[in-house]
């Protein structure tokens, strides 16, 4: 669900610290960005080739977080950044991802020799360490200091984290980290190269689960919690040579060796993340392109107004990069309220839709494209299809029949939203078009907290539907759905806005989350993305696009087909 | 012994003021349906991990048993957590950022410095420019030059704060290149410290100074008709005697009176301007922590904002009896 800085943080964004996102999103439609991608729902993008990665030199990022466990948290524990942008550049796991520029995202092994070697059905999973991987500070990476790490995250005070494995790990129960001394005996250490993984259900997802990096190692018994992220030893191509609520600088590691790690590069003798930047003067620091501006990008998405300012200025266009359509705008449509329960109206909430509207509150063509799958484009199994058949601009009188065959006459829906300018702008279009089907809907414009507070708690009243997006912390079919629509994931702060609660979808979920063959595991993704468009528990919008510019001394700077952010792993100076 | 007095209950009333804001502060979060343990228990929160977390925060008491922690940390001290896991957090503690892993007298330390770089150079230039052009522009009443003055007034009332630290940035930062944009550079480097701060003193002055030059000119035009100028005038005193000495000794009043409120609140943080500036004070503390149900950050940044408008009021009070000993 990431909604944010781009920088990194996944889905906290939309949690914590807002959805500014799709504000990037933006009026310029087809304005030529050199990277814009075609429109055609697949993930593959048209993007500039490759230029050598040359040495040396210092990359400035632009960046609006601030250094903290919900913006910029140096300790991975509590990082929620993509394995791909800041925290890529400075930790290792031992998978990460392979990002092409077309195609779709693949996990491959990391400090590990393989992405993992299940059995006992997939409920064990060992790992084999390459040899010469060292951290930061000169030490030897060893089993023990994955073990620790991962014991650390569940420390209370470490909990911020993604977490993915928090509720896998065998026998966890009670378990409150390694500072008192305890260990878990269900992550065994054989020798300093193998770690081995008992999980407490079979889990053919978890070499995306170990590519996360809450799961990155810390040197063992080194990192105490409160002070490790001070001074971060680190395994990535980059050190932290010092951080401030101004600036973190990283200078290289002289200890990651370019033959053990193919997926990144360390091109830029240092980079510096300049913190609590405005986004506006961020665009225009970069539209200017002097002095330092030139080695420069911007970790967040490119605002409205800058966006309209970039497509009357060549250079600033030429420098200009957008994702393909990726992360999911939807509709959640509560499946607890009362005015909800019959199936007929909810299909009409499907038909009556009007994505064209959508993609204009959203900024246009170059900010979303129609979206009708949860499943999203550059995610591997995703099978394109529209169960409800309306066109772009939505059947309103199909609407209206199903209605009638409901009996229902007169239907007042809440719909809850949160006050940022893109979100109140799509609620407004979706309360328009629903209108033209003679559907009442009343806005419920909400702080963020009180938004998430409302959909993510434990009271199911309060809303019948709600505006929100999706983007999944790692390139899986899983985290489009699992999430989003497992009825264990409703309330608690949970995201199944919908409240969908069907054994049916659970059952399947549970199959494919065990099925260790993932081209087995994808069919059934897909399926249940099917499943659950049937029970009509959500209203796919758009796929969003998100912008990024770039200084004219940055090479590499680029999108792949997911997620919808730069790979800072790749980025160089020319 | 009768200031003495005064000063007992001054200062008694101020604490009366800030223990009802924070325990205001403390009640609000009971009504917004946003919990802070939420933000720090992670993607995948599980029911047991949120009662953890809760627990580790101390949110799992009743309001009034966190309030009265809260306020007996001040003078105690207090550990969250227990065991290997406890973070201790010294008297004066104002609690502990679970996000940012400070306490959040440390966060303050960091930040206070910004946000008082900020105020105390941009209040003083507008001060100092807008009592000046106030008096300037009523001395020359009903001329051009007091069209001018108050006309660029107008401008600088209704100019909103991003827009002019914008339109700065753009100017003299872009176009001209004469000033660094953005970022706060410690004091402790004097010369980059300054240059880093012009755009945003000015910035900031550009719009306050407007309301005191109207201000200034509006109560510098009441003071010159009043019998004590006639007489000083009356009495061969030249001109600049007359208004610096007995007119704007009493237009000064009701300015320290404002300015210190204004001062008060800027202090609680300059928050648009340190957000165009990219600079870390209380006012981008304040809003990060709001953004993420920070509570102890918030309950934190409200005392102290408060203690400083308390405190600008107190001293103002103060100032009363130096500029007018009648008071």
């Amino acid at each position: 669900m990431t909604r944010s800085p781009s920088h990194l943080r996944t889905r906290r964004s939309a949690l914590l610290s807002g959805g500014a996102v799709f504000a990037a999103a933006a009026v310029l439609a087809g304005c030529g960005s050199n990277s814009q991608v075609p429109g055609n729902g697949n993930g593959t993008a048209t993007i500039a080739k490759a230029s050598p990665v040359k040495k040396g030199g210092t990359l400035t990022v632009l960046d609006s977080s601030s250094l903290s466990a919900t913006g910029f948290a140096l300790d991975p524990a509590q990082s929620w950044s993509l394995a791909t942008t800041s925290m890529g550049l400075l930790n290792r796991r031992l998978t990460t991802w392979k990002i092409g520029r077309t195609g779709v995202a693949k996990v491959v092994p990391d400090l590990a020799t393989s992405d993992g070697t299940p059995s006992d059905g997939g409920r064990v999973w060992t790992y084999h360490l390459k040899s010469g991987i060292f951290f930061s500070n000169g030490q030897p990476i060893t089993s023990q200091d994955f073990k620790y790490a991962i014991e650390r995250t569940y420390a209370p005070q470490l909990s911020g984290g993604e977490n993915y494995q928090k509720p896998l790990i065998a026998d966890t129960k009670g378990y409150t980290g390694p500072f008192g001394g305890k260990s878990l005996p269900s992550i065994q250490t054989p020798n300093k190269d193998t770690i081995v993984f008992h999980l407490n259900k079979p889990y053919g997802l978890w070499p995306w689960v170990v590519s996360t990096v809450s799961m990155s190692p810390v040197p063992a018994g080194k990192a105490p919690a409160a002070t490790f992220a001070k001074h971060p030893i680190t395994s990535g191509p980059y050190a932290v040579q010092s951080a401030s609520q101004s600036q973190i600088v990283m200078v290289r590691n002289k200890y990651w060796k370019q033959s053990t790690d193919p997926n990144r590069s360390d091109g830029p003798s240092r980079i510096i993340f300049k913190l609590n930047q405005d986004p506006t003067v961020e665009a225009q620091t970069l539209i200017s392109d002097n002095g330092s501006a030139q080695d420069s990008f911007g970790a967040d998405f490119v605002p409205p107004a800058q966006l309209a300012q970039i497509s009357n200025d060549p250079s600033a266009k030429s420098r200009l990069v957008t994702s393909p359509a990726s992360p999911l705008e939807y509709l959640a449509v509560n499946m607890k309220s009362k005015q909800l329960q019959n199936a007929k109206v909810r299909e009409a909430l499907q038909y009556a839709i009007n994505r064209q509207s959508i993609i204009v509150a959203s900024g246009g063509t170059i900010a979303a494209e129609p979206a009708t799958t949860l499943i999203t484009p550059g995610i591997a199994g995703r099978v394109p299809y529209d169960m409800y058949p309306a066109g772009h601009t939505g059947n309103p009188a199909k609407a209206k029949q199903l209605l009638g065959q409901a009996g229902v006459s007169h239907l007042n829906l809440t719909l809850a939203v949160q006050n940022l300018p893109v979100d109140t702008a799509i609620a407004q279009a979706v309360q328009q078009a629903y209108q033209k089907a003679g559907i009442n809907v009343t806005l419920k414009t909400l702080s963020q907290d009180s938004y998430f507070g409302l959909v993510t708690g434990n009271n199911s009243s309060g809303y019948d539907l709600a505006v929100s997006s999706w983007q999944p912390d790692f390139p899986s079919a899983y985290d489009n759905i699992e999430p989003l629509f497992n009825s264990a994931d409703i309330g608690n702060g949970n995201y199944n806005l919908s409240r969908l609660d069907d054994p049916a979808v659970d059952k399947l979920i549970n199959q494919a989350e065990a099925t260790i063959n993932q081209s087995k595991s994808n069919v059934l993704w897909a399926r249940a993305d099917k499943m659950i468009m049937a029970t009509g528990s959500v209203v796919p919008l758009v796929y969003n696009r998100n912008s990024f510019l770039r200084g004219s001394g940055v090479q590499n700077f680029y999108i792949g087909t997911f997620p919808a952010y730069p790979i800072y792993t790749a980025v160089s100076l020319g | 012994m009768k200031f003495a007095r005064y000063l007992v209950l001054r200062i008694a009333a101020m604490i009366a003021v800030l223990l009802v804001v924070t325990l205001v502060t403390y009640l609000i979060f009971q009504i917004v349906p946003a919990d802070p343990a939420r933000a720090e228990c992670g993607r995948v929160c599980t029911p047991a991990n949120l009662r953890r977390v809760r627990a580790f925060m101390g949110l799992n008491h009743s309001v009034w048993r966190q309030y009265i922690d809260f306020i007996g940390a001040i003078f105690t001290g207090r550990n969250f957590g227990h065991g290997a896991n406890a973070i201790h957090c010294s008297a004066p503690c104002l609690g502990y950022s679970f996000q940012q892993g400070q306490t959040v007298l440390s966060l303050l330390g960091q930040t206070i410095p910004v946000t008082l770089s900020i105020a105390v150079g941009a209040g003083l230039l507008w001060l100092i420019g807008g009592v000046a052009a106030g008096t300037f522009a009523a001395l020359r009443h009903g001329r051009a030059a007091d069209r001018l003055v108050m006309a660029g007034s107008i401008v600088g009332v209704s100019a909103p704060a991003y827009l002019v630290g914008l339109l700065a940035i753009l100017v003299f930062g872009f176009r001209l290149g004469w000033l660094p944009t953005n970022g706060y550079v410690s004091i402790s480097n004097p010369g980059e410290w300054a240059e880093h701060l012009i755009l945003p003193w000015c910035a900031l002055a550009f719009i306050s100074a407007a309301i005191y030059a109207r201000l200034t000119r509006s109560q510098m035009l009441d003071a010159l008709d009043e019998d004590y100028v006639r007489t000083a005038r009356a009495k061969g005193l030249r001109e600049s005697r007359v208004v610096g000495r007995h007119a704007l000794r009493n237009v000064l009043i009701p300015i320290i009176t404002v300015f210190g409120l204004d001062m008060g609140v800027l202090l609680g943080g300059a928050v648009i301007t340190e957000k165009v500036f990219s600079m870390y004070g209380l006012g981008a503390l304040l809003i990060g922590a709001v953004g993420t149900t920070n509570l102890p950050v918030i309950t934190g940044v409200t005392v102290i904002a408060a203690t400083f408008v308390v405190v600008a009021t107190f001293i103002v009070d103060l100032t009363y009896r130096l500029l007018d000993p009648r008071v």
